[in-house]
């Protein structure tokens, strides 16, 4: 059937730019073709020169094998495929050049492996960065943090339950530190928001505000030297752990691309970081915006104190309840056997530790796989379930109040503290170690002697822990071999959900 | 010289998508061209024992345990006997499996090698490196391919897929991509229709290409199954902006899926029940009819190894705005399509692209009938994979097959032309992996044992032949150009 006369005939083919991935302009071609062969990966090359992610073809492979098969003529062998190969090439000038298309009838037989194009877009590691030991001993700071605390929180339990410690001793050191935590936080909070607003402010007023402002350009333009500072430590610590942290910003970048919703952005994110002040007041996280919006509005309170008389009062809530309910969380499991009782908190608190958010906050849980609720109830339910073990109301009550501390807040003010200040964050973690430490020979024998020996040890191993699993991590990084090529499905990019 | 072919794979027909078609043109275009082909898949509820197809293709429906969306339970060996006997029946020469998470196919393709029969392989599909279920999937294919004689790939990326996937050689690796029934696939303005087609098409009389003012309205379809590896998130992101931004335009999109739910909701939150028709899902032989009442096809999909579907749509002479995914950039020239990133943003944009193409008549949607009935047909399928047949069997020879490089010396070109002994076989699958390699050759090994004891205890003799559907006369001969 032939076709009709008034056809057209097809337009020459034009060679399509055929992924998105590509980046043509980002390596050099001299680079690409010095890479060993994709099909058989060999992963050093990748650890070494993560950068090089670009294919050779395939021929080159064959040349590869085969000086690997024969390592005497390899030389002779080589020179003679390279002009078989140049025959190829010549012969492909003749016929017209292969396209790497379906719709065109081409002259080549379906098998023909084109060598310039076969494999061209593959890259390999793309988004490794290789890791380096300090930084990543540094980020490792924040599991020995939670880990501590979850020891203590241990300690104490057995301490209240075999009456070498008193419950309301305990509650009231930990509501102490619980108040001087929070002074502490709601200082940084409200500079921070101030210095944001000021930020946005300045941006309005300054420049046209160029489309290519991230978050983190858009929060440290303006002269606030100690916080850019800080976050300069952040960036610096947080090369090991927080991988993830690029990409959001860039994809942050991108939500901001309009540059009105940029300083929208920036206020949200206070916001955002204002929400998780006291677990069970997100009220005060859906009203701060608007809080912050009217912040030149005249109130009789102003918005700061506001937010404190909330949370003071959420406080409130929150104890009155607990007090109400330990009652019934005390009698709640008691008709548990005692070591299903053990048992079940065990793994409580290990799928606690395990699925704690230990991100430094920036992902905003896009990039978390577990909800960060999932490990705070099931330390809350680890402690419920211990509760029942202990003799009186006021015990579990006690018990109650001091894990929503060590459980609830106290994470929060880790994350803002990290973001804060790198020295505190230290100190705080030596402080940890120690008191854990103490806190095991205390239990395990008693006496100040344990103590000191107990954290003298404690300190000792956790330094060998960090350093050993850091070096671990760094030497398995060359067994590390990601393929991507446009055979992956693609992530799509959407600005709104809905959902 | 005709072949004797058994299609193997767990999808056909009474089930239906692209893999099933494609097994069935292809079947029925090699039918055409001499050959003998037989088709063995599972049985389906309500479609067991023997069946004949028009054309006298000939279907197996092999009794199996179905565990997953008609996907039969691995057992490697249980299959054994009654292929053999099959195979047998039928003096089958070519084993030719379709898709790679059939484990029918992979079967019949362990089994086959053992009987000492040249074996192909199509993929049909693209798969990733990175999750756990992909890694063993590709152990899979691994398996199943380190003995195959030749595979086939729907394109060009699916190709380098599938070479990385299975280590093969990619000179063992050819790319024969899908094709469309052009005549079931006619725009409703088609004046030039073959006499032979009355039902389906539309008596209206030959009209010129109607032009588009800037104000006419213009449809946008979309037909897909609506899961998240299709990109229903993206469309439903995208539609309300399109529709915003462009007025005097609406969508109808067929298909159903999980994501149906979150596509109302979004109609409903936006108020756009009368700019969007959803037609849930239709038939195969419906889609065309779908088409035809649009004016751009809009294919948001995320991963495609060929996209059939966008071919379809060119060919009932619609715009396609497609994402730059996959294979699907090999599959259209430039003139037919806008590309968009797999990203809102892109996607919102190369539509509204498109529609001021359209509205400016710069496209000359009338002839992509034409020009797509030149570009894809399955008796051009049928043909190039007929070489794949003469080069696995050994009638073209090695050097012309294989390619560009003759008298050379080395030794993976002996490895090209499998041979069937049982160690050089051991030693390819021995190659898989440290544990892998281990574990797949006691498979071989048992396969061969089993093939021993089958051949003692129902010798070849005592199976009858079966006789062939009696060959059509030459005509068909004649009407290959």
């Amino acid at each position: 059937m032939a076709s009709p006369p008034s056809l057209d005939p097809l337009p020459p083919p034009i060679p399509v730019d055929t992924h998105p991935n590509r980046a043509p302009g980002s390596k050099s071609p001299e680079l690409q073709r010095s890479l060993p062969d994709p099909n058989r990966l060999a992963p050093g090359d990748a650890y070494f020169a993560p950068s090089l992610s670009r294919a050779r073809s395939a021929p080159t492979n064959y040349e590869e094998s085969l000086r690997t098969l024969s390592v005497d003529n390899s030389a002779h062998i080589g020179s003679a495929l390279r002009k078989k190969l140049g025959g190829a090439g010549r012969r492909r000038k003749r016929k017209g050049a292969w396209k790497k298309l379906l719709w065109v009838k081409q002259s080549y037989p379906d098998n023909y492996t084109d060598t310039e194009t076969f494999l061209d877009h593959l890259q390999r590691n793309p988004r490794v960065r290789p890791y380096d030991f300090w930084p990543l001993v540094a980020d490792s700071t924040v599991i020995v943090q939670h880990v501590c605390s979850v020891v203590i929180f241990i300690c104490c339990f057995v301490g209240i339950v075999q009456d070498r410690v008193s419950p309301v001793s305990i509650v009231c050191w930990g509501s102490v530190g619980t108040a001087v935590g929070w002074i502490l936080w709601d200082n940084w909070i409200w500079k921070e928001h101030e210095e944001s607003m000021q930020s946005a402010v300045g941006i309005t007023g300054g420049d046209d505000g160029s489309s290519s402002t991230s978050f983190a350009s858009a929060v440290d333009t303006p002269a606030n030297d100690a916080q850019s500072g800080d976050t300069k430590t952040n960036a610096i610590h947080g090369l090991g752990l927080s991988m993830s942290g690029n990409e959001s910003k860039e994809q942050f970048a991108h939500r901001s691309a309009d540059f009105s919703e940029s300083i929208d952005a920036v206020v949200n994110l206070t916001a955002q970081s204002a929400v998780p002040s006291v677990p069970g007041t997100s009220d005060i996280g859906t009203t701060d915006p608007s809080i912050s919006q009217e912040t030149n509005g005249a109130s009789a309170l102003s918005p700061r104190n506001r937010q404190r008389l909330t949370t003071v009062k959420s406080a409130f809530l929150i104890y009155f309840s607990l007090l109400g309910l330990s009652p019934i969380l005390k009698s709640l499991t008691k008709s548990t056997a005692s070591d299903s009782i053990w048992a079940m908190s065990c793994w409580l608190l290990i799928m606690n530790i395990f699925s704690f958010d230990y991100g430094s906050g920036e992902g905003a849980g896009a990039t978390t796989k577990f909800p960060a609720s999932l490990s705070t109830n099931a330390a809350v339910m680890a402690s419920t379930v211990l509760a029942s073990r202990l003799p009186s109301t006021t015990h579990v009550f006690s018990l109650m109040l001091f894990s929503m501390e060590v459980f609830g807040l106290f994470p929060i003010f880790r994350r803002q503290l990290r973001q804060k200040s790198w020295t505190g964050h230290v100190l705080l973690t030596l402080t940890l170690v120690i008191v854990a430490g103490g806190a095991v020979g205390v239990t395990l024998s008693g006496g100040w002697a344990a103590a000191i020996i107990g954290s003298f040890l404690g300190s000792i191993l956790t330094a060998f822990v960090m350093g050993g699993c850091s070096w671990w991590l760094i030497s398995l990084q060359k067994y590390k071999n990601v393929v991507i090529g446009p055979w992956d499905p693609a992530r799509p990019i959407i600005r709104r959900h809905w959902n | 010289m005709p072949y004797n072919i058994a299609m193997v794979s767990d999808f056909f027909f009474p089930q239906s998508g692209g893999v099933e078609s494609h097994i069935y043109q292809l079947s029925s275009k090699l039918i055409d061209r001499g050959h003998k082909v037989i088709i063995i898949t599972h049985a389906y509820k309500g479609r067991t024992g023997v069946r004949y197809l028009t054309n006298g293709l000939k279907i197996y429906h092999v009794p199996f345990f179905v565990v997953y969306r008609e996907t039969t339970f691995p057992t490697v060996f249980s299959f054994f006997p009654i292929f053999r006997n099959i195979v047998i029946r039928e003096e089958i020469e070519i084993v030719h499996g379709h898709a790679s998470l059939s484990s029918f196919c992979g079967e019949a393709i362990l089994h086959a090698r053992t009987m000492g029969l040249r074996t192909v392989f199509t993929d049909h599909s693209l798969f990733g490196f990175a999750d756990a279920a992909s890694i063993l999937t590709n152990k899979l294919l691994k398996f199943t391919l380190s003995d195959v004689d030749h595979a086939i790939c729907v394109s060009h990326t699916c190709k380098e897929n599938t070479v990385l996937r299975a280590s093969l050689d990619p000179l063992m690796v050819s790319v024969i991509p899908n094709a469309v029934v052009a005549e079931n696939f006619c725009p409703l303005s088609h004046t030039t229709r073959a006499p032979d087609q009355g039902l389906g098409s539309p008596a209206d009389a030959p009209m010129s290409p109607r032009p588009i003012g800037p104000d006419d309205p213009i449809t946008i379809v979309v037909i897909s199954r609506l899961f998240y590896n299709k990109g229903t998130d993206l469309l439903i992101a995208s539609i309300p902006r399109i529709l915003a931004s462009n007025p005097n335009t609406r969508f109808i999109i067929a298909g159903s899926g999980p994501k149906a739910i979150d596509l109302e909701q979004m109609l409903e939150r936006n108020v756009l029940q009368d700019k969007v028709e959803l037609l849930g899902s239709v038939r195969h032989e419906e889609v065309r009819d779908v088409m035809v009442r649009g004016d751009i096809y809009l294919h948001p999909s995320l991963t495609e190894a060929f996209g059939t579907v966008i071919v379809e749509a060119a060919s009932c002479g619609l715009y396609v705005v497609c994402t730059r995914v996959g294979g699907i950039p090999e599959v259209l020239p430039q003139h037919m399509t806008t590309f968009a990133k797999p990203e809102e943003d892109d996607i919102v944009l190369a539509t509204s692209k498109a529609i001021a193409a359209l509205r400016s008549n710069k496209v000359r949607t009338d002839r992509f009938h034409d020009q797509v009935k030149m570009m894809y047909s399955w008796r051009d399928v049928a043909a190039r994979t007929e070489r794949v047949y003469e080069g696995v069997i050994g009638d073209i020879s090695p050097e012309e097959f294989y390619g560009y490089y003759p008298g050379q010396g080395w030794e993976a070109s002996g490895d090209r032309v499998r041979s069937f002994a049982l160690i050089d076989r051991l030693k390819r699958y021995y190659g898989c992996g440290v544990w892998a390699g281990k574990l797949f050759c006691l498979c071989v090994v048992i396969d061969f044992l089993i093939y021993v004891f089958l051949e003692m205890w129902f010798p070849r003799a005592n199976i009858d032949i079966a006789r062939s559907w009696p060959k059509k006369p030459s005509v068909s001969k004649s009407r290959v150009r």
